[in-house]
């Protein structure tokens, strides 16, 4: 994974972004819990093979939960949350959901072997990887999706960067450091990265500037609007 | 240069994040137009040599600004930014220099090219490249400041060369070097990584639910 603190980053900067008045420390923390909790199935790996990345890691669940919170608060005559929650933890949970998705799920799906993108419906792990470009030589070029023609046959191949299953993918983590089907003597090394590259310091950066951004700034127009 | 789509959708998020009560259509157009300005400095590559990444890259031209603004919103008994835009237009110039800096300068200082940062008062490029980890078996790894590297740069930092021996290649600019070479390939990058195609994912989302909102709101 690109770190936990990676995520946080990201996330600190869009919760910024999106919460607007409700914005503070507490509804900040409920976020960042929303984005770190599916870590945990990190901790599921050594009882259910190939469980981190596709347990806590799909757009299915997310969609779920926002049909649900969409129905309750909207649709429905008496909504239950509603009734508990102030409006405030309402926005604060769209909120969560919404970074969840973007800082967490979408970022892990452009690492390593991805996230499993559609489980549990469909057990098959996805990597977005890709460049788009125009070229003056080519056009529009983009290699997120990858259609190939055979010339032969004219049948079509449409890669859209699937691998394996929980079956065959592995995501090394701290839980579990390496593949538990390969056996090796040597001592386990485990490594919790903090940034691998530097744009992902880059995104934790952000993240940081945002926050202190927001407690030097002042709260509002003062008299002299 | 990072492609300046990733600047705009960084300068977007921050404009988000940090306008408050001056979020409105005028001034996130102000704060994305203040994190693409930096890479103008490829036009101006084709007559400054090694200009991109270089003449609007360098620090020292926020710090100025940063220190102007300061002077006359703070220091000063009038403000002239003040008294013509008021609390809105102060906002709005401490985000935009923000933005600058920070969603202009930034992803080129931690992407492949890397940027002149003392340009033109010391002449060398730097990135922050490497990686930081805690590991069992070797503790804390750190690669990204590098007190001994190799180069012509003076800060602790990993530098590929200066404006006459590293040359950045754009689309403006096919070979990084002085003068119109017309007919050279260009290629003009959107998104160069999936990291990239999630930032900017998240830029336009965050944009269109924040401008739904207000006018949800005006309408109830």
């Amino acid at each position: 994974m690109p770190s936990t603190v990676v995520h946080v980053g990201f996330a600190l900067l869009l919760a910024a972004g999106l919460l607007g008045d409700y914005y503070d420390r507490r509804a900040l923390a409920v976020v960042i819990a929303i984005v770190v909790l599916p870590e945990i199935d990190s901790f599921l790996g050594p009882i259910m093979p190939g469980a981190h990345r596709a347990v806590g890691h799909n757009f299915v669940l997310p969609a779920a939960a926002a049909v649900l919170l969409y129905y309750d608060t909207q649709i429905r005559r008496e909504s239950l949350l509603r009734n508990r929650l102030s409006e405030r933890w309402i926005v604060v949970a769209w909120v969560g959901l919404f970074v969840h998705v973007f800082a967490h799920i979408a970022l892990d799906w452009a690492h390593l072997d991805g996230v499993n993108v559609f489980w549990p419906l469909h057990d098959r792990f996805y990597r977005l990887e890709g460049e788009i470009l125009l070229s003056t030589a080519d056009g529009f070029v983009q290699t997120f999706v990858d259609i190939q023609t055979d010339p032969e046959t004219g049948s079509r191949r449409v890669d859209t960067g699937e691998g394996g299953t929980t079956e065959t993918v592995h995501v090394n983590n701290p839980v579990e450091p390496r593949d538990p089907s390969e056996v090796t003597d040597e001592p386990i090394d485990r490594r919790f990265p903090i940034a691998n590259r530097g744009w992902r310091l880059y995104l934790i950066g952000l993240g940081l500037f945002a926050l202190v951004a927001r407690t030097l700034q002042g709260d509002g127009p003062i008299e002299d609007a | 240069m990072a492609p300046t789509l990733v600047n705009a959708a960084v300068g977007v998020l921050l404009a988000a994040a940090l306008l408050g009560a001056a979020f409105d259509r005028r001034a996130v157009v102000i704060v994305v137009a203040a994190a693409v300005l930096p890479d103008l400095d490829a036009v101006a590559s084709l007559v400054v040599p090694g200009a991109t990444n270089a003449l609007f890259h360098t620090l020292w031209l926020p710090l100025v600004a940063g220190v102007v603004l300061y002077w006359d919103t703070t220091l000063r008994d009038a403000s002239w930014l003040r008294d013509r835009a008021g609390w809105y237009g102060v906002r709005v110039a401490w985000v935009a220099l923000a933005a600058f800096v920070v969603a202009g300068v930034g992803p080129e200082l931690f992407g492949r090219e890397g940027v002149n940062l003392l340009y033109p008062l010391h002449d060398a490029y730097y990135h922050v490249r490497g990686r930081l980890v805690f590991s069992t078996q070797e503790g804390i790894v750190q690669t990204f400041v590098a007190l001994s590297a190799e180069g012509p740069g003076i800060l602790p930092l990993q530098s590929p060369g200066t404006t006459a021996s590293y040359a950045i290649p754009t689309w403006v600019n096919p070979d990084g070097r002085p003068g119109l070479s017309l007919g050279a390939e260009r290629e003009l990058y959107l998104v160069r990584s999936g990291w990239q195609a999630v930032v900017v994912a998240s830029a336009a989302a965050v944009i269109a639910v924040r401008f739904g909102w207000s006018q949800t709101e005006v309408s109830e």
